[in-house]
């Protein structure tokens, strides 16, 4: 077994060429359904592999689908196009914009890709953290692009002076705070100096900052970098109503940047792509968001809770996890990942993927109290039969 | 290949700014766009949806989704919060379920957020400067857009005298092409080629070019009632690189769930699944459209509604001297002997939205999308008013 200090110096040697050796797009992990793959009664299931909230979006998003989809579901014979408007007015509204700020996409996901594409290349790298979320690394793999990955601080954070240093010359930033799937938030007064100077530094290049889990930090000095966003053609902001919205199946998120950057975007963007019931779902999300400021702090609370008590259970255990501030915890499991996500699916859990080059850690997702509650006993477990087997 | 901005400009109409993809947007559905959003190259003339309004200008299917799939779409409310993945009816099980449609698996089928984005993804797979993409003038335009956008060049051979494909001339520019678009039935004209031909097509091309890859698009495939048509799907299990596009927005009545998909031999499909958009559908379209597929009824109907509206549409014109050709789709392309802006626009004063311009055919030709009988009755009276038709025999539609 790798210890934490092997691994990393491992990972420094040849980071980029791990990074495309071990990059499997999310797109080719369709499994088949857990629940029938395992034998076990769909109820039985609890599903912590990827970071969804399994409390949904909430009542009144989905009354708003519904009574617009209606018994009849006339309204889907129809171009999606007269609800686009008014959510770029919705988002721009709460975030004191214009809609001219704001792209929507299929999931955050297809922002990330609309900036790859448009500011790394073969010349220009992409640079990110080793490991971060792999949709861009992903892309400019597939595409042939130079990237740069940058290992993590030995808390699991993004290493910022060698960022900046890998940044020289490069295309594009991509910046996941907090970290997928590492869960680590940059200190916020750091994270914010460097952004700034890097960008002063670095006058070509794009920083595409990833907030697709802000709502589910605790750190109160965090902030949004949006007003930065508004104000720096170079900097843009990637949001997702997949996460604390709930709604990771309806293919919705955004992009916020400069009117002049979103045009840039925009054109290799493909239109089109969000259906009827995913506006309709975050526009009334938005109007929730409005009507009760309370709704997105208690779902980040509710969180919190069930993160704190899964973390506690693996300290208790002597199994270290890092500060996280998302909604999945990554923690030392002290076996070999690919052993424990295949033991703990046997248990009906399923756990996320392996995330190399960190072989021991797993990234495991938080649901509701009760399911973490009943997760941990499984996972228990795994963890006495496996320290059985070790003595 | 990175297209400049520049380049992408001169595609653009004139007066750029709007922060919406025109290049992008499918063009099934670009004049919903533009209703909606305002043209961002000249003046927006056409009233909101919100107005009592017929929309015959996108293609789309009036009533929407039938009984089972809109019962589907509702019962996968409790998978909203899933990735597609890992919803009750996954991206897999459809796709295995379209798959078994053609003789096929999973493997077969790549899911699409409605087919313009599998259209513009086969773009980007064949062709570039020196793979040219072949297609028709005119045909569905969203290829050529795609392929101007990612630098690659364009055969566009000119249609027949009856507005069909000219499947010979296009067959000569596929040797040595990257892809060849086959819109079949084809997207303005309406017109349809037997799957007789499509297959001699398709032999000759893979013979002289196997390099060649052959998109057939199907959108509008359940409305074509000509006796000789039938999918293409064969074709593409038996040939590498040819692959039919499907989309449920159509006769399927789902333009607003955003799902389509492309079917072909499994190495086909893996060289396409790679640029599509990671999970670019949601849980929802995916299974209404897998409840769609157990309803075959309620296709048979919608497929006797348009045929029955689009009757009336086209007797009202040959009987007023006018000529449509024969429509093997859910919209007619006739000829009104003036522009059709200047009709589009007349209609729109009067709640009546048409299509687009179709160059070459802009100044002599009109699409109009078939809504239900009563929306054609009254569409009717108003182009007979337009037109300067006589109106008694309208009253006698």
């Amino acid at each position: 077994m790798l210890s934490r200090r092997s691994f990393l110096s491992h990972a420094s040697a040849g980071a980029a060429g791990l990074y495309a050796a071990t990059f499997v797009r999310s797109r080719f992990r369709e499994q088949l359904a857990f629940a029938a793959e395992m034998g076990i009664a769909p109820e039985e299931a609890i599903n912590l592999a990827n970071n969804e909230n399994s409390l949904g979006p909430g009542e009144a998003v989905m009354d708003a689908v519904d009574a617009v989809i209606g018994p009849e579901g006339v309204i889907a014979g129809r171009y999606p196009f007269r609800f686009t408007g008014p959510m770029r007015e919705a988002i721009a509204e709460k975030w004191g914009v214009k809609p001219q700020n704001v792209l929507i996409g299929a999931g955050s996901t297809q922002i990330l890709v609309d900036c790859t594409h448009q500011y790394a290349s073969r010349e220009k790298a992409l640079v990110g953290s080793l490991p971060t979320y792999e949709e861009c690394f992903g892309y400019a793999d597939l595409m042939g692009y130079r990237t740069k990955a940058v290992p993590l601080t030995d808390d699991f954070k993004m290493d910022l002076d060698q960022t900046l240093h890998a940044c020289k010359g490069s295309g594009m930033l991509f910046y996941c705070n907090p970290n997928n799937p590492v869960a680590t938030l940059v200190d916020p007064a750091q994270g914010k100096d460097f952004l700034m100077r890097t960008l002063d530094v670095e006058k070509n290049l794009r920083i595409l900052v990833d907030e697709a889990y802000i709502d589910y930090v605790t750190t109160p000095s965090h902030e949004t970098m949006i007003p930065t966003a508004i104000e720096n053609p170079r900097l843009i902001v990637a949001r997702t109503f997949s996460k604390a919205y709930g709604m990771a199946g309806l293919r919705v998120g955004y992009a916020i940047a400069h009117e002049d950057t979103i045009a840039e975007l925009d054109e290799f963007h493909l239109g089109n792509s969000v259906s009827t019931p995913a506006l309709v779902a975050a526009n009334a999300a938005l109007e929730r968001d409005k009507a009760d400021p309370d709704y997105l702090l208690n779902e980040k609370k509710r969180n919190a809770e069930a993160r704190d008590f899964i973390i506690k259970f693996f300290a208790d255990r002597g199994l270290s996890a890092t500060d996280a501030q998302t909604n999945f915890i990554f923690v030392d499991v002290g076996m070999p990942i690919e052993e424990f996500q295949a033991a703990c699916a046997a248990e009906g859990v399923r756990v996320g993927r392996p995330f190399p080059p960190l072989w021991t850690r797993c990234r495991i997702s938080i649901g509701t109290m009760d399911e973490m509650q009943r997760a941990a006993t499984r996972i228990a477990t795994v963890l006495d039969s496996a320290q059985k087997m070790a003595a | 290949m990175k297209t400049t901005r520049r380049s992408f400009l001169n595609l653009a109409p004139a007066g750029g700014g709007s922060p919406a993809s025109l290049h992008a947007i499918s063009a099934r559905g670009r004049e919903a766009w533009e209703a909606e959003n305002g043209f961002r190259g000249g003046p927006v003339f056409i009233p909101p949806p919100e107005a009592d309004e017929i929309r015959i200008s996108s293609n789309e299917n009036p009533l929407g989704p039938g009984p089972a799939a809109v019962a589907a779409l509702r019962d996968a409310y409790g998978s909203i919060m899933r990735y597609p993945m890992n919803a009750q009816i996954s991206g897999t099980d459809l796709r295995g379920r379209i798959g078994e449609m053609y003789g096929g698996k999973a493997g077969n089928v790549v899911l699409s957020a409605g087919s313009g984005e599998i259209l513009r993804t086969a773009v980007r797979v064949y062709t570039g400067p020196d793979r040219p993409l072949v297609t028709a003038e005119c045909s569905y335009e969203s290829p050529v857009r795609a392929a101007r956008y990612f630098g690659a060049s364009v055969k566009a051979l000119p249609l027949t005298g009856g507005l069909e494909l000219d499947l010979d001339k296009m067959a000569g520019a596929a040797i040595g092409a990257g892809l060849v678009f086959l819109c079949n039935p084809n997207n303005p004209t309406g017109t349809v080629h037997s799957l007789a031909d499509v297959t001699d097509f398709v032999r000759f091309v893979k013979k002289e070019s196997p390099y060649t890859a052959i998109l057939l698009d199907e959108a509008y495939y359940d409305y074509a009632s000509h006796p000789g048509f039938d999918t293409g799907a064969g074709l593409a299990m038996e040939h590498r690189d040819v692959f039919v596009a499907r989309t449920f927005s159509k006769a399927f009545g789902m333009a607003g769930l955003r799902i389509g998909y492309g079917f072909g031999q499994a190495d086909t499909i893996a060289k396409l699944a790679p640029l599509q958009l990671t999970f670019g559908t949601s849980v929802l379209s995916i299974a209404a459209a897998m409840g769609s597929l157990e309803d075959p009824g309620y296709l048979k109907e919608e497929i006797r509604r348009n045929e029955a509206a689009r009757k009336l549409t086209h007797d009202f014109f040959s009987s007023h001297g006018l000529d449509p050709v024969p429509s093997n789709t859910n919209f007619i392309f006739v000829n009104i002997g003036r522009p059709a802006r200047e009709f589009r626009e007349a209609c729109a004063e009067r709640g009546i939205m048409v299509g687009r311009d179709f160059p070459p055919y802009e100044n002599t030709h009109a699409r109009i999308s078939i809504g239900t009988l009563e929306e054609m009755q009254r569409a009717t009276a108003v182009f007979a008013e337009v037109l300067g038709l006589a109106t008694a025999d309208n009253q006698q539609q």
